[in-house]
């Protein structure tokens, strides 16, 4: 009971601490940013407007993910032990295992923040993609203006509302700005189910795409994978030799299937590499979702396993190689 | 190295043994011998300082009492038990050398948070919490963010962190560094009142004034290794010479006494008048102008509170 009390502590310090990075709500506003710019840049393109929104949605989320729960899961660790923070809480009744685990922990929720937002995201921009559209009186391809112009718009005014409540309240900026940012989002994501793509007000309905969700889903398990990765390598190594690793790890776990994957005369290292090495592309479904695909939510669940299983695997490596270092 | 020895102090709440610490780098070759075959004891109710210079191993050793440093050699026991046991840090307080905390928590949320590493009950928390901001004076700051804060003020917020558990051993690295003379006053107070409570302090710092008013026993280390240990009244009294404090006297009676003694001791004697120490000139004058928060009146009230018992 005392080691849970205390591992909900530290989790909730380290999601606090991240949230509170300015890197993260730069990362986050820029994936909103750009997966709403995508569909009013994307213009007569046969009619796979909305794929690419998607596409293009899912991507950013994987890619900024990327960069942001490997370098938040090593500079955090490297971090707390750089400035001492990390001495001063295992010098406590602390045990280094809970320590590793909290951080983890901590971090993965604000991946799943994040995502939250690169999902909700990927869900307007698809609505946004131009489609034809027809009225009584004409026929065209429309985007949808309205939603996209309130979606670019939401980090911003997010920002806006954070740097009030700083100013006023003296309210944390980062990490007001990301919260406002969230509730934003979501009022934006209903709001629009009111208007048509045309601007008029209507009837309530959402037009989104909720297939999206499974996919995103996944990416957010490989965010997670990765983040754990990153944090056992980081407690050994440095920010940078970790970032190195772990583009290293990305890139092999991309190209698994090709290198590692065949079954014909596979060697015996091809194997074992096969299955030591994270397979990305178990989290990258977005083909899946073209001309009306589902994914199944049994595949998500056999994914989560997965994710689960090789996550806590690494971990536990991180912290036997924790448990006998020395923290200066 | 002749071990020192905790005297009439016992239980022992440090046991250090030809403690040696080798820092390596990454092709694991050594690099540094931080610290070289130490052994010393700290009993129950006691302060030890542990005086050296910067690089001699103060730090070090420090970090191997509270199991954030592994031994190359030797072993440690603190409280009975190997510092690496979760068990045996739920009774050590450690103030850090320069003041490491979350600078964008408060100091109410500092406290908070390591109290709650102590799994301390929520109304024992929240109570020690104001005891404490009262104590190091920093109740008028208690929901500013650290990160706002003066080195000094840091410093009282690390003093409180390390008073959260009601440590049995307190471990203190350079406690007064960056504090202005009140603040080390302060600090110096309460390494005191914590030791009428039965306490130990293991107390590193090179701040000379700081270690000899308030150290039981000392132990000087340079380049790893002790050099010199002992009680700081064995280390430090010339016990080949006097000294006599007395009433000034008319010159007349002066000459006579001064001629008597010369006749006895056969070298001229040293007369001259006893000054205060510019620690406690300076209280007095910060005294006189009045202002008590300054002095610590208040602060002598808040370790009143918090070492009643009633925390």
């Amino acid at each position: 009971m005392v080691a849970l009390n205390q591992l909900i502590t530290l989790t909730r310090l380290t999601a606090v601490e991240a949230i509170r990075q300015p890197i993260f709500l730069l990362v986050t506003n820029a994936c909103i940013v750009l997966t709403a710019v995508m569909p009013m840049v994307l213009l007569h393109q046969f009619g796979e407007e909305g794929k690419l929104a998607r596409d293009s949605g899912l991507a950013f989320h994987f890619l900024f993910g990327l960069f942001y729960a490997s370098y938040a899961a090593c500079s955090s660790l490297a971090r707390e032990i750089g400035s001492g923070t990390a001495s001063a809480v295992l010098s406590k009744p602390v045990s280094r295992s809970e320590f590793l685990v909290s951080k983890f922990l901590g971090l993965a929720l604000v991946i799943v923040a994040f995502s939250t937002c690169a999902c909700v995201s990927t869900l307007m921009s698809e609505r946004v993609a131009e489609r034809l559209a027809v009225t009584s009186n004409a026929a065209g391809y429309v985007i949808d203006w309205q939603t996209g112009w309130l979606l670019v718009c939401a980090p911003f005014a997010a920002m806006g509302v954070a740097g009030l409540l700083n100013y006023y309240g003296r309210r944390p900026f980062v990490s007001t700005a990301f919260l406002v940012l969230i509730v934003l989002l979501l009022f934006v994501f209903g709001v629009s189910g009111w208007f048509d793509r045309s601007g008029n007000f209507s009837s309530f309905d959402l037009q989104v795409q909720w297939r999206i969700i499974p996919a995103s889903i996944l990416v957010t398990l490989a965010l997670v994978v990765l983040c754990a990765i990153a944090l056992s390598l980081s407690a050994r190594l440095g920010t940078v030799a970790t970032l190195l690793c772990c583009f290293g790890i990305f890139v092999l776990g991309l190209l698994s299937d090709y290198w590692f994957g065949g079954t014909d005369g596979r060697s015996a290292i091809s194997a074992l590499l096969y299955t030591l090495i994270p397979n990305w592309q178990h989290f990258w479904r977005a083909d899946a979702l073209a001309a009306g695909g589902l994914i199944p939510w049994s595949y998500v669940g056999r994914a989560f396993v997965y994710a689960g299983t090789y996550s806590a695997a690494v971990l536990i490596l991180g912290i036997l190689s924790f448990r006998t270092v020395d923290i200066r | 190295m002749e071990t020192l020895n905790a005297g009439n102090y016992a239980p022992l709440m440090v046991e250090a043994k030809g403690l040696v610490k080798v820092f390596r780098d990454f092709w694991r070759r050594p690099k540094v011998r931080a610290v070289d075959g130490i052994d010393f004891n700290v009993g129950s109710g006691e302060i030890v300082g542990l005086l050296g210079p910067n690089g001699s191993g103060k730090s070090t050793t420090i970090k191997m009492l509270l199991g954030l440093l592994f031994p190359s050699e030797g072993s440690v026991r603190v409280l009975g038990e190997s510092p690496q046991r979760v068990t045996a840090r739920q009774q050590i307080g450690y103030l850090p050398e320069v003041s490491e905390l979350y600078l964008f928590l408060t100091p109410r949320e500092t406290l908070d948070f390591y109290g709650r590493l102590f799994d301390l009950k929520p109304k024992t928390r929240r109570s020690r919490i104001e005891q404490l901001l009262e104590m190091v004076g920093l109740t008028h700051a208690a929901d500013r963010q650290v990160g706002e804060f003066s080195m000094g003020m840091k410093r009282r917020v690390g003093l409180a962190q390390a008073l959260v558990n009601d440590p049995q051993l307190l471990v203190l690295d350079e406690p007064t560094a960056g504090l202005d003379p009140p603040a080390c006053r302060q600090v110096k107070d309460t390494m005191l009142a914590m030791v009428r409570r039965g306490k130990s302090i293991v107390l590193s710092s090179h701040l000379l004034a700081d270690v000899e008013s308030v150290c039981d026993r000392l132990v000087i280390l340079y380049n790893g290794r002790i050099r010199a240990q002992g009680s700081v009244k064995e280390l430090l009294t010339q016990s080949d010479r006097l000294s006599v404090t007395m009433p000034a006297l008319p010159p007349e009676k002066m000459k006579s006494l001064l001629q008597t003694l010369r006749d006895h001791i056969g070298e001229e004697p040293q007369v001259e008048h006893p000054s205060l120490d510019l620690e406690r000139f300076f209280l007095n004058v910060i005294e006189d102008a009045g202002d008590s928060q300054l002095t610590g009146a208040g602060h002598h009230e808040g370790i009143a509170r918090y070492l009643d018992g009633t925390q």
